[in-house]
């Protein structure tokens, strides 16, 4: 994917204040950091930041007094009833470096009919080169029976991308769905209630 | 029903109802998730009745995660007593929710069979909730 332009400025005040005066502003307050230099602390515009994130995993061009920074987006806090960006940690990186990352996984196919999937991993940890991150990993579940799974070592992932968890991790598991025996008694409780209203209501006919 | 098996104190204070869900704002394991709107107290009874609606109209079809649990309890005083003499007696079980959070996940279903099983949930949910998709879980 494209490097994404963000074009940043510089914070000079700081706290709860400083910060929603950011957040009125339609901006929205963010860090750098990465490589063991000091943390920057910057503002990003609110508008082209939430498109830039629709993404996951993009690369950012963040340029602040001119001078442009690698950045991905390590940590994205959000509001959890609007879903508005109240912060972002951006990490540093280079050209050619390799980073760990979370990569979310997208099902496809369909399993054996009357089987259900169940993603029991939803973001595996992924070492990609920085300009060059998956932004899903796809895994294909097309016609796999009950009790088959799908575990790390089987992902397929995109060239330059390595595992980083253990590959026995369970990522997919088949199974039937099979109901508890108390949601079963009490299918048959309703049913044995709806024959009983039946019949009376046929005999309450015939009189 | 929902119950906690023992406790520490079986007369509590009203659990505190302001302020947003600190966690469990997000579809942690199944694919589509009611997420309340408002605080309120959740009976266990409220729990269930969701669970029931929603496990009842999928059919087997998918599995149900429960994200909240029923663990403080409730205390009422019988009708037509005076005031004093202690505190009443435990009456409910409820589970304090906060909005933002994240009550109910179901996986396993196509989407439109999941927004109808959670609709009939949120009917028996005593606060606002909306049903929410898996962040970058698509197919």
């Amino acid at each position: 994917m494209s490097e994404v332009k963000l074009l940043a400025t510089a914070r000079t005040e700081f706290g709860k204040g400083a910060a929603r005066r950011i957040r009125r502003a339609d901006q929205v307050p963010a860090v750098l950091y990465g490589h063991g230099e000091k943390p920057v602390h910057i503002t990003l515009p609110g508008h082209s930041t939430m498109l830039a994130l629709k993404h996951s995993n993009a690369l950012y061009s963040v340029e602040l007094d001119g001078k442009k920074t690698l950045a991905i987006a390590k940590d994205v806090q959000r509001d959890p009833i609007k879903g508005f960006i109240e912060h972002i940690d951006l990490l540093e990186v280079r050209k050619g470096e390799k980073v760990t990352v979370e990569v979310n996984v997208h099902v496809v196919g369909e399993s054996a009919p009357g089987t259900i999937h169940v993603v029991e991993t939803q973001a595996v940890q992924l070492e990609a080169e920085a300009t060059n991150l998956p932004e899903w990993v796809e895994v294909s579940i097309e016609g796999l029976e009950d009790g088959a799974s799908v575990r790390g070592g089987d992902l397929v992932l995109p060239e330059g991308a390595s595992y980083q968890g253990d590959p026995e991790d369970l990522i997919i598991a088949i199974s039937t769905p099979r109901a508890s025996a108390e949601d079963e008694a009490l299918e048959v409780a309703i049913a044995e209630e709806a024959s009983a209203q039946s019949a009376a209501s046929a005999a309450a006919d015939e009189s | 029903m929902l119950i906690p098996r023992r406790l520490k104190h079986r007369k509590q204070h009203h659990p505190s109802r302001s302020g947003a869900a600190k966690g469990g704002t997000t579809i942690a394991f199944g694919d589509y998730g009611i997420q309340a709107i408002e605080p309120a107290y959740v009976t266990n009874r409220q729990i269930e009745a969701a669970r029931i609606a929603m496990t009842r109209h999928i059919k087997r079809g998918g599995k149900v995660w429960i994200n909240i649990y029923p663990d403080r309890p409730l205390t009422k005083k019988p009708a037509e007593t005076r005031m004093g003499s202690g505190k009443g007696s435990p009456e409910w079980w409820i589970a304090n929710v906060k909005p933002g959070r994240v009550l109910f996940e179901l996986a396993g279903v196509p989407e439109p069979l999941a927004r109808e099983a959670m609709r009939r949930a949120m009917h028996k949910l005593p606060m606002k909730t909306r049903f929410v998709v898996r962040e970058g879980g698509g197919s």
